[in-house]
């Protein structure tokens, strides 16, 4: 240190005192070009330093300007004291007493809202100080003009909260620097001014202890997490986490060498990563969770992430390890092993949404596999993989047999060269899956064969009534798009004798509230007796051909075509039990049979027919009904009624229609009803 | 923190339907019918009517906003209590899926799949103008207060 002192008035007894110091440093820190002016008379003064350097920051032309300045026996006393830093008066007011040369210092800190800091310099350097009820805006105001960037953004995060905490530093001497840092925050909070990041009610225990010399610090930390709620879009976390975590600093990176998180549902979870503080960015992240418990992490973090829109709908359970690396705040590997896992989506019909968007009711799931195990792999730079063996699954009523999934991931897409998934005695094999992912959503596409399913079986598992026969698809091209999948080939059915062939398949929206499926099926030589059998309709024999051009299914229900079946022009015998005819007779909409025709219905158990038909075309929830006449001419009879049984050898009757509008859902009832109990309808 | 609180009386729930309903009701005289129902439409036109109670208050909080592009979005979560802010973003969602179907299924009903941008274009408008006094809604990129 370089000093001078000028007394400016008087020789023995000065009135004012100059001091000129060129220096003074300390451990990490440097004052020059201090000046220091006591005016004895008015007991006040003001200290300046030209340039004031702590670790590698440094600030310029700081005045200190005492209420009350006093000098006994060495000791420095600047009272009611306020610091200007170029010409900008700082926001507190400090009592300092400091002894000039080697020797301790005390300073303490008035800050805005109650706020104060109390420490003890002593000559070596240690510093002990207590923050008493800090708050943010008194600490931005503080740290202003020494630490602007961080000052900003506690402004700009609306940080809020109290802290006392106490810190310990001593410099390097015979060892290295250390500094212990203990507190509490209480009421703790901050948000983002979009609200994407936020925290309220925030309590938390804290202990920092770091070791180093200038600016290479090492240091270990402890966050007990107590109460209060974070959200940072779109998850949202709850008090309860404990954390352990030790790193380095080089006075601009934070080195987290490996932080452990005790976190509900995870057995173990782990992080490294560097944060540089200059820029608030993340360098890297790494994170590892071991034996995740999915039924418990699932809903709160993983669905808002991968389905925000099926939030609600998306089960998951079973056990999960994830590794996950950020560069630069983005994704860029993601390294997920399953054990047991299993997956379902629930069926969007009904979804019911209550005050706090929770669904009112459960639903049953449309799609369910489990239990999954297997490794996925993802990198945004390049090639990953995903090897998964599925247990089984679900889709509507059809449970799926187990399956393996070897597929090559890309950062935004995959491909899968092949997979047999077995569906009851056959198999659905999907041949060159290419998946794409997009904004706007999932496309792609692959080729897919059904491998033969028998109908006994598929008519079982869907509650229908027992079908002979087998069903099996040729779809080569499969196509998905965003809110439609394209399946284009033929999907075929053996049954009844004959066959039965859907073409032209779309699947529109599928999984959503929308979802509804298109297509054209063609049916050809359905024996009836066979199918009248099955439905417990009682009994016609002869062939039929069927056509519904514009099917369309919502929920598996129809909900529009155009449908025609006609019996098979031959010389087959063809015959019509008196059940049958009553139950043609009702869907043709009832008042069918003529009166002379009701009585000679009840003297014969069969008659003969030449010809049947029937058409409806469904709409907006009515089925217009049209008979044989409407073929090949189109006219009509004259009674307005249509055909749809025209009588032939003997006993022969016709079976007429006369209501040519029939509410669809109605139609379906007696239809059911029928089938169910085997009863006849009532013919009027 | 501005906080939000979910509709109290059933005069919500009807202003709701007004809503999904005009918008919904508008018809494209000059290409093809927005008014246009099928069982698919229909299913959607309920489910978006149902979650209109969950998002109105988000509307007249300003947390919700009605965008330019026909969707929804949450344009400023901190209108929204801490704790439902995750379920506001998966409502948001919801909805954005929800109108991306019904402006597929509508330009689809038409029997013209390819006027999907139209449609959505329409609709954006529509909403834009449906929304009630108070609402944030986009124009351009900027956000205003009706």
């Amino acid at each position: 240190m370089l000093a001078t002192a000028v007394p400016l008035a008087g020789a023995t007894v000065f009135r004012v005192l100059a001091l000129q110091i060129a220096e003074i440093t300390r451990p990490g820190l440097a004052a020059e070009e201090l000046s220091v002016r006591f005016d004895a008379h008015a007991q006040s003064g003001e200290i300046a330093v030209g340039r004031l350097r702590v670790g590698a920051r440094e600030w310029r032309a700081l005045s200190l300007r005492c209420g009350r300045l006093h000098l006994d026996d060495g000791v420095l006393g600047c009272s009611a004291a306020r610091l200007e830093l170029r010409g900008r008066r700082l926001p507190f007011e400090a009592d300092i007493e400091a002894t000039l040369g080697p020797g301790p210092a005390r300073i303490v800190l008035r800050l805005a809202e109650g706020g104060r800091i109390e420490a003890a310099i002593q000559a070596d350097g240690s510093l002990r100080a207590r923050l008493h009820r800090i708050r943010p805006a008194a600490t931005a105001a503080l740290l202003e003009p020494w630490l602007a960037e961080l000052a900003a953004r506690l402004r700009e995060l609306e940080a809020v909260g109290v802290l006392d905490a106490e810190l310990d530093y001593r410099p390097a001497g015979v060892g290295d620097a250390s500094a212990t840092l203990r507190g509490r925050i209480a009421g703790g909070g901050f948000g983002s001014g979009d609200g994407l990041r936020a925290a309220e009610g925030v309590e938390a225990g804290f202990t920092l202890d770091a070791r180093g010399t200038g600016a290479a610090w090492s240091w270990a930390a402890q966050l007990d997490w107590d109460a209060g709620a974070a959200y940072v879009h779109p998850l949202l976390f709850e008090a309860g986490p404990r954390l352990r975590a030790h790193g380095r600093f080089d006075g601009r990176r934070i080195v987290l060498e490996r932080g452990e998180l005790a976190l509900d549902g995870v057995a173990a979870a782990s992080a490294r990563g560097v944060f540089d503080t200059f820029g608030g960015t993340l360098d890297t992240l790494a994170v590892e969770l071991t034996d995740v418990d999915l039924v418990r992490i699932g809903p709160r973090w993983l669905a808002p992430l991968l389905a925000p829109a099926s939030a609600q709908r998306l089960r998951l359970e079973g056990r999960a390890d994830l590794r996950a690396e950020l560069r630069r705040d983005r994704l860029e590997t993601v390294d997920v092993e399953l054990h047991g896992a299993g997956f379902g989506l629930a069926s969007p019909q009904g979804e019911g949404i209550a005050a706090g968007g929770v669904a009112e009711e459960a639903r049953a799931e449309v799609l369910a596999f489990g239990p999954v195990d297997g490794r996925v792999r993802w990198s945004s730079r390049g090639r990953g993989e995903a090897a998964l063996q599925v247990g089984g699954g679900r889709w509507e009523k059809l449970a799926l047999g187990a399956f393996a999934l070897d597929a090559v991931l890309g950062p935004a897409g995959l491909r899968l060269p092949g997979a047999r998934i077995p569906l009851l005695d056959g198999a659905l094999v999907l041949r060159d899956l290419a998946l794409g992912w997009s904004v706007a959503g999932w496309e792609g596409s692959a080729g897919a064969v059904l491998e033969p399913v028998s109908m006994p079986l598929l008519t079982e598992a869907l509650g229908l009534p027992r079908m002979a026969g087998v069903m099996s698809a040729a779809l080569p091209g499969l196509h998905l798009r965003p809110g439609e999948l394209v399946l284009d080939g033929t999907l075929a059915v053996s049954v009844f004798g004959g066959w039965v062939q859907a073409s032209g398949l779309r699947v529109h929206e599928p999984f959503g509230v929308a979802s509804h499926l298109t297509g054209e099926i063609e049916a050809r030589h359905i024996d009836l007796a066979q199918l009248t059998e099955a439905f417990s309709f009682g009994s016609i024999t002869g062939h039929i051909d069927a056509d519904v051009r514009g099917l369309e299914l919502s929920s598996w229900r129809p909900t529009a075509f155009d449908a025609r079946i006609a019996s098979i022009a031959g010389d087959e015998r063809r015959r019509i039990s008196q059940r049958a005819v009553q139950n043609l007779g009702a869907l043709g909409g009832g008042g069918a049979l003529a009166a002379v025709q009701r009585s000679v219905l009840r003297l014969f158990e069969t008659f003969g027919y030449r010809e049947l038909g029937l058409r409806c075309r469904l709409a907006k929830g009515v089925c217009e009904m049209d008979g044989l006449d409407a073929a090949p001419d189109g006219a009509a009879r004259a009674d307005g009624g249509f055909t749809i049984v025209r009588g032939g050898g003997v006993p022969a009757l016709d079976v007429i229609g006369y209501n040519r509008r029939v509410d669809w859902n109605e139609l379906v009832a007696r239809l059911q009803r029928v089938v169910a109990e085997g009863v006849s309808p009532t013919i009027d | 923190m501005k906080s939000a609180s979910m509709p109290s009386g059933s005069w919500a729930g009807r202003l709701a339907a007004l809503f999904v309903g005009l918008a919904l009701a508008f018809p494209v005289h000059a290409q093809g019918n927005l008014e246009i129902d099928t069982p698919a439409i229909s299913a959607l036109r309920k489910t978006m009517q149902q979650r209109h109670a969950q998002l109105a208050p988000l509307y007249a909080s300003g947390a919700v906003g009605i965008a330019a592009d026909g969707t929804v979005s949450l344009r400023d979560a901190a209108a929204v209590p801490l704790a439902q802010r995750a379920q506001a973003n998966a409502a948001v969602a919801a909805e954005n899926a929800d109108r991306a179907a019904l402006y597929r299924e509508i330009a689809r009903a038409n029997g013209h799949p390819e006027w999907e941008a139209e449609v959505r274009r329409t609709f954006a408008q529509r909403w834009l103008e449906r929304a009630q006094p108070g609402w944030w809604v986009q124009q351009g990129a900027a956000w205003s207060r009706k």
